[in-house]
């Protein structure tokens, strides 16, 4: 197996970048004086929300790019794409309850508007799998997953603004995010997690693009090798 | 292409008035859907405006859902989808015709349901008529638009049936937020004033100009 740049890369890169975050979260930022402990998830838990709107996001360009160029390999990026963003997706799902549970004491806080936005966008694109395996290959399933790839770029903005103006509704928001007034270290060791994510990310894609290709050149070998019309 | 789509919802209003297929079990769905809601939030008449607005919208999107089940089942089963691609008219023609039905079906239905919903739960003064119905109107663009969407993506899927309401369903609770938003608001509490109502219309316009852009794709070939 020859080693190319685009698995290499991310995979030193996150493999140097994520143990860092840990290193850094625990030994150089201070405890956080409200939530103690438990904030160090924050560099965990946001970086990985992050990464999994980008993996969509590259989902659906790629998705985009589809319908425009129309070559197989747009479809597979798409695909893989919307995977990998799902495969993040859950572990927001998983590091998201974890966190509300230390800091507010509940598994899930109704009232969180990021959480809730995640949750529409996530059973969105759990819908993506079975429309796109419930078609038979070829190319009406490459079109029909890329529309609905696409399809998602409206409803992320839409879910945003519809949670907040029901959000007078669900109730107040009491929490706000630990946002705006973080120190460095925090900023720093937060920026570390996210390029380590996102390494993860590209290592994953790249992997799993690699698989699929080598997928489809061998059912190619075996059509030729039967004597069929490659 | 608009003469198009008008005249492709006619077909399907006709076919639908003559066989009526979709419209009776909507019908059915949304009153079963309005009692089950009912019962499994408190079984009494307490539950408050909160509990009756958001019976309304779940049996709204439920029934929304079971109608879609049919649009383009017709033309699949007799073959005229093929005859639709080939005539020389927009394929965005063929998906709006269909939207519109849709719709039609959806007014139709509530023009029975709502009188009914507020007869159960509002002997004694209910929420601001023209607000509910506006939401409603609004609403039922929307879903049926994105309706239609996922139904033509699911044309051909070999689990059509079981696909449809899974594709269906995540896309529209931001209406259904918008709707139960604006429905409690009619009731003269202070929440979001007009931003639901102006928030569905945004919707429609996001959801019409995505799939106009990908229409040409949607259909199959």
């Amino acid at each position: 197996m020859i080693a190319r740049p685009a698995t290499m890369i991310p995979l030193i890169l996150s493999s140097i970048l994520i143990p860092l975050t840990l290193a850094m979260a625990f030994w150089w930022t201070a405890e956080d004086i409200d939530q103690g402990l438990s904030q160090k998830i924050f560099y965990f838990h946001v970086p990985i929300a992050l990464t999994s709107y980008v993996a969509f996001g590259f989902g659906a360009v790629s998705a985009a790019m589809y319908l425009w160029r129309r070559t197989e390999v747009w479809d597979l990026r798409s695909y893989v794409g919307v995977h990998s963003g799902t495969i993040f997706g859950t572990l927001v799902l998983l590091t998201g309850p974890i966190w509300a549970k230390a800091s507010w004491g509940v598994w899930w806080n109704w009232g969180d508007r990021q959480i809730n936005v995640f949750l529409i966008l996530f059973l969105y694109y759990c819908a993506y799998f079975m429309l796109r395996f419930s078609l038979d290959e070829g190319e009406r399933r490459r079109t029909a997953s890329a529309v609905f790839a696409l399809l998602g770029v409206g409803l992320i903005p839409l879910s945003f603004l519809a949670v907040r103006i029901a959000e007078t509704l669900i109730h107040p928001t009491v929490f706000s995010s630990s946002g705006a007034a973080m120190p460095n270290s925090f900023l720093l060791t937060f920026l570390v997690g996210f390029a380590g994510m996102l390494s993860l990310m590209a290592l994953l894609i790249s992997v799993e693009l690699r698989g699929k290709r080598t997928a489809a050149r061998v059912l190619e070998l075996q059509r030729a090798a039967r004597g069929e019309d490659a | 292409m608009i003469a198009a789509a008008l005249s492709i919802a006619r077909v399907k209003f006709v076919l639908e008035i003559r066989r009526r297929e979709v419209i009776f079990a909507m019908l059915l769905f949304i009153a079963a859907t309005i009692v089950i809601v009912h019962f499994a939030l408190s079984g009494d008449a307490g539950a408050g405006n909160r509990a009756a607005a958001g019976m309304l919208w779940a049996a709204v999107v439920f029934t929304a859902v079971l109608g879609l089940q049919r649009t383009f089942a017709a033309e699949q089963e007799e073959g005229a989808l093929d005859a639709l691609l080939l005539a020389p008219i927009d394929r965005a023609a063929i998906w709006i015709g269909a939207a519109l039905a849709q719709f039609g079906f959806l007014i139709v239905v509530q023009l029975v349901a709502v009188p009914i919903w507020w007869l159960l739960f509002f002997q004694n003064g209910g929420p601001s008529l023209p607000t509910v119905l506006i939401a409603l109107v609004l609403a039922d663009l929307g879903i049926a638009l994105v309706g239609t969407l996922a139904a033509a993506l699911a044309l051909g899927a070999r689990t059509r049936d079981v696909l449809l309401p899974v594709l269906v369903l995540p896309l529209v609770i931001p209406i259904v937020l918008a709707g139960v938003t604006a429905t409690y608001g009619a009731f003269g509490e202070e929440v979001g004033g007009l931003r639901p109502l102006g928030f569905l219309a945004l919707y429609d316009l996001v959801f019409v100009a995505l799939a106009w852009g990908t229409s040409e794709h949607l259909l199959g070939d």
